[in-house]
């Protein structure tokens, strides 16, 4: 049976099925759920995530949100009385476990036989004498400077761990409710993981809320003016509308939750569900305008069978690009990559079946004037006539010059970057980044990772390893502080022996000295003060290095020195961060990214081959991808773009849709050259005719995805601006790199068994 | 007539009865059945973590009141690589209290301050204010009523910091007692944190009666129950009175017994 007559046959059922599917698909979207826990999207299973979770296991789960507050001079009385009502308001909160700040850290000292230990501010000084002390003991005190006031006296951090089994917007709810009551008078800023999976939370909800919608607007008045009849408008349109039901809908059906790059998908669907219907609705007015006397199912018969093959083709090579995702290491990745490739063939089916369904139910329209004038004034127009002349007056100039372009930006790759920030999804001037800016530029930094001591932590070997390993560690420029327990011995140690002892600011040489000096702090400090960096059993203690780092480079040095000194210690057993965490799952996008970039590139120059049946179709095919894929991550080198979690979809994403437009292309030259046209004369015939319609197919996705220039998360934006920098190049090199180069090569598989094609 | 004279008996009996359950008197009488002027013992005190271990100490206490100071002396006698430590304290009525530490491999005497009564004991889940007498004038009484704890009918006496600041003296903003009707005994406490939750309870049992007349709790836990470690005192040796002279709670003296 042919497709008509399948048509015809099953009309009704046609309809109906593609409407209940969809209404079917709406229902699970309400068990739908958003995980902003950018860790959960990579595998369980990488090494960093696990010296992670076993040092989690010891030491507890320590995921702190940071307040950093800036005044002119926090040790000020008024300034100091607001941090003192700020900390005590945290810690009234149900949905805080503990508050870490001047209040609390310790002061250890000996004076006169005495050993004082108390909370840095113990009370508010208010003469300029009480206030020059506090600032000589904080500058002398190394628990308290460049960790809770920075050098300059202008920044005071709060460590707050939240309690657990509260929810991100519980706790943070109540923190901001306490925070704003301080913010008319001080600078306050937020960091830390739960506030960045709050924020993206929030602005993931208002970008599903509002560019969802807008994105669908965009469509239908881009739709009206392409068509100007309600049908060319509603028929595509209501195929991008159950293709989003179907995409989101799948989601909670197969238990995915929706991440930060879900958002992503509705808004492709958006820019590609629509172009197969678009295909046919075009199709439709062109038969209707130029043959007034056809029927309405001699129309829908003759658009069908003659687009069928070529939408199918497209479709197929989006889908098989997209499913290049299915090899990302990310988890969101591969389920963006099955979700849309499933919604992209039920995209297919609609256009082909449905919309035709429909228009065989209605009367024919009034015919479109435009399509009888042979005038063309168009912007549109007037660069297809360009196109055609400098691809065929000026074939080899214009290769050289796309070579050029591309050694010139593709050179930029040598400075591509994998982002290891994960407050750059942030746009400049949040609360994240200038937070962070200020932990790097007077504090210790922003990256932590902790070392694990396993042995008998009194014993004076350990210690003093610990010893040398801070001091090692401190002698790094990238290196802000450490602190362990060696540490905490060194001051125990000063504060009980007078300068010029032996044991003035040492590790004592015996286990009894120094398990007498921890019993003795115990009397005075709280057993918790040591709860973070050594066991309950003395058998495992902690080292935390804080430092600051801006790129891999960097990170790697720091992480090869203390790699190093683990490896050269019996005691040092493995080490850990979240740093470490972000920068394997930084390492793992950027695999995940040439995997499914392979997969997709390999998929298509097969799929290309299959359909020309050469292999040389899929290299030249090929060409506009791998040109404007260079080019993209050249230009993002140029930029300072990082590669992250959002644009490593991309190269999957633009290799899926770019090569649409060389399949058109080839299949009209195809045609045209067994016309028995020359190879100029064809060029020019096809850009005319079906380079318009891959112009229009290339602008609607270009304005579906440009509705995420207005998301909140810069990674939503930057996306959106590769994006269409990658199918502008798609599309430049569809129209005029590849007729010229198909005009100096001409390529055997073009001037095959065209005839049948059209 | 009658009726009004009958009235009025009632009224002045009322404030009687009041008073006899007094919350604030309760407490008091509570505290000084347990107080000794003068006493020894050796005690081990169990720090047990959330997660199994525990950690042993065994320490010999005397404690004797000099005048309005209660002095008391405690001594490690184990684990090994703190024995000898000793710690001195001088508990005053009226201001903080003094504490020396004696350190055997440093041979030298330490003094701590500390204004926090709420800190930790010897870093278990005790704190120094669970080893004195409170000061009742640095609580609010109110009584919540009476329940029935192990066949005991007892009082319940809700005893509420009256400031912040001694909230985080004492680490707790309020606690509430079980107190025995008949014997004025504590059996247990609820201490509670500045958000109302509770934070630890305390358990006192195996309670023995003195020659004195007063009782002694050989069993003391307690439980925090949010992070849920506990440590429990189990007293191995007691006598009434101490043979130690002023002279033994000297600082100078200190780590020379």
């Amino acid at each position: 049976m042919k497709i008509n007559e399948f048509i015809s046959r099953y009309r009704k059922w046609l309809i109906i099925c593609p409407v209940v599917i969809t209404v079917l698909m709406l229902l699970p979207l309400t068990k739908a759920r958003i995980n902003p826990d950018l860790m959960q999207y990579f595998p369980k299973d990488i090494e960093s995530k696990i010296n992670f979770d076993s040092i989690e296991s010891i030491f507890g789960k320590f995921e702190p949100i940071l307040i950093v507050v800036e005044a002119d001079n926090i040790l000020d009385e008024s300034t100091l009385n607001d941090l003192s009502e700020l900390h005590d308001s945290l810690i009234y909160l149900q949905e805080i476990d503990d508050v870490l700040s001047l209040f609390t850290t310790k002061y250890i000292r000996g004076e006169e036989g005495t050993m004082l230990v108390d909370p840095v501010v113990n009370y508010v000084p208010s003469t300029p004498e009480e206030i020059e002390t506090l600032k000589a003991e904080i500058e002398s005190n190394p628990l308290a400077s460049g960790i809770f006031i920075s050098k300059d006296f202008k920044y005071a951090t709060f460590i707050v761990d939240p309690a657990e089994g509260f929810t991100d917007d519980q706790i943070l709810e109540n923190i901001f409710r306490i925070v704003d009551l301080f913010r008319e008078k001080e600078n306050i800023y937020l960091s830390g993981l739960p506030y960045l999976r709050y924020e993206i939370q929030s602005k993931a909800v208002r970008d599903l809320v509002i560019l969802l919608p807008l994105g669908l607007i965009i469509m239908l008045i881009f739709l009206y003016f392409s068509f100007r009849e309600r049908r060319g408008v509603l028929l595509p349109f209501s195929v991008v509308l159950m293709s989003i039901a179907i995409a989101m809908g799948l989601m909670p059906v197969l238990g995915y939750d929706l991440s930060i790059i879900a958002i992503l998908v509705p808004i492709m669907m958006i820019a590609i569900a629509n172009n197969y219907g678009v295909h046919i609705v075009a199709r439709y007015q062109e038969l209707n305008a130029k043959n007034p006397d056809w029927s309405m199912k001699q129309i829908v018969n003759e658009s069908v069978t003659r687009l069928y093959v070529p939408i199918i083709l497209t479709a197929l090579t989006t889908i098989f690009g997209v499913l290049g995702l299915i090899v990302h290491i990310m988890r969101p990745a591969k389920q963006m990559g099955i979700v849309s490739s499933v919604a992209i063939a039920f995209a297919l089916i609609f256009s082909l079946l449905f919309i035709p369904a429909i228009l065989l139910g209605m009367k024919k329209g009034k015919p479109r004037e435009s399509f009888k004038s042979e005038e063309k004034h168009s912007l549109i127009d007037k660069f297809l006539v360009w196109s055609s002349n400098v691809s065929t007056k000026l074939s080899l100039p214009t290769i050289y010059a796309f070579i050029s372009f591309l050694i010139i930006v593709g050179v930029g790759i040598i400075h591509l970057q994998p982002s290891i920030n994960f407050e750059k999804m942030m746009p400049v001037g949040h609360s994240l980044r200038t937070s962070s800016n200020i932990l790097n530029n007077n504090f210790g930094g922003t990256k932590n990772i902790s070392i694990l001591f396993e042995g008998d932590i009194k014993s004076p070997e350990v210690l003093k390893t610990m010893d040398k390993f801070e001091t090692l560690l401190k002698s790094m420029p990238e290196v802000g502080s450490v602190n362990s327990l060696s540490s905490v011995i060194r001051l125990i140690s000063r504060a009980l022996n007078d300068p010029g002892d032996e044991l003035y600011d040492k590790i004592p040489d015996d286990k009894q000295t120094i398990s007498q000096y921890i019993e003795f702090y115990s009397m005075s400090g709280d057993p918790e003060d040591f709860e973070k960096i050594v066991d309950f059993d003395y058998t495992k203690a902690l080292m935390n290095v804080q430092f600051k780092v801006s790129n891999m480079k960097d990170l790697q040095k720091v992480q090869d020195e203390i790699s190093w000194l683990t490896n050269s210690s019996p005691y040092a057993s493995l080490y850990a961060g979240q740093c470490l965490i972000e920068k394997e799952m930084a390492q793992s996008v950027v695999r995940g990214q040439i995997y499914s970039l392979v997969f997709a590139l390999l998929a298509i120059v097969i799929l290309l081959w299959i359909i020309f049946r050469s292999p040389v179709a899929g290299l030249i095919g090929s060409i506009p991808l791998v040109l404007s894929l260079i080019c993209n991550f050249g230009l993002m080198g140029w930029l300072g773009l990082e590669l992250d979690i959002g644009n490593s979809l991309l190269s999957s994403v633009a290799i899926g849709i770019g090569v649409d437009y060389t399949i058109h292309l080839f299949w009209r030259l195809k045609y045209e050259l067994s016309q028995g046209k020359t190879y100029s004369d064809a060029v020019t015939e096809t850009l005319k005719t079906t380079g318009r319609g891959i112009a229009i197919n290339a602008i609607s996705v270009i304005i579906g995805f440009s509705v995420l220039f207005l998301s909140g998360l810069v990674i939503l934006k930057t996306f959106a601006f590769l994006i269409i920098f990658s199918l502008l190049l798609c599309l430049l090199s569809a129209l005029v790199f590849i007729p010229a180069l198909c005009i100096v090569l001409k390529p055997k598989f073009l001037e095959k068994n065209g005839k049948y094609i059209l | 007539m009658k009726t009004k004279s009958l009235l009025l008996a009632v009224l002045i009996a009322v404030p009687t009865i009041i008073s006899a359950q007094n919350p604030k008197e309760i407490s008091e009488k509570s505290s000084s059945t347990i107080e000794f002027e003068s006493m020894e013992m050796v005690t081990t005190l169990n720090i047990h973590d959330d997660k199994g271990n525990v950690r042993v100490r065994e320490v010999a206490v005397a404690t004797k009141k000099f005048g309005e100071t209660t002095k008391t002396l405690m001594r490690f006698i184990s684990p090994p690589d703190v024995e000898g430590t000793s710690i001195l304290v001088y508990d005053y009525e009226d201001k903080s209290d003094d504490m020396w530490v004696f350190l055997p491999s440093l041979r030298k005497v330490r003094r701590i301050v500390s204004t926090e009564k709420g800190k930790s004991f010897m870093g278990s889940e005790f704190s120094n204010a669970d080893m004195s007498k409170p000061n009742t004038n640095d609580f609010t009484y109110k009584l919540l009523g009476t329940d029935v704890l192990d066949g005991k009918e007892c009082w319940k006496v809700e005893a509420t910091c009256i400031s912040r600041e001694l909230e985080r003296e004492y680490g707790f903003q309020k606690r509430i007692s079980y107190i025995e009707k008949a014997t004025y005994l504590s059996h247990k406490s609820e201490l509670f944190d500045s958000r109302g939750k509770v934070l630890k309870t305390m358990l006192l049992s195996d309670f023995r009666k003195q020659t004195n007349g007063r009782y002694f709790a050989y069993t003391m836990v307690m439980k925090n129950e949010q992070n849920n470690r506990f440590s429990e005192m189990n007293v191995k040796q007691f006598q009434l009175g101490s043979k130690l002279d002023e002279n033994s709670f000297a600082v100078s003296n200190l780590g020379k017994q």
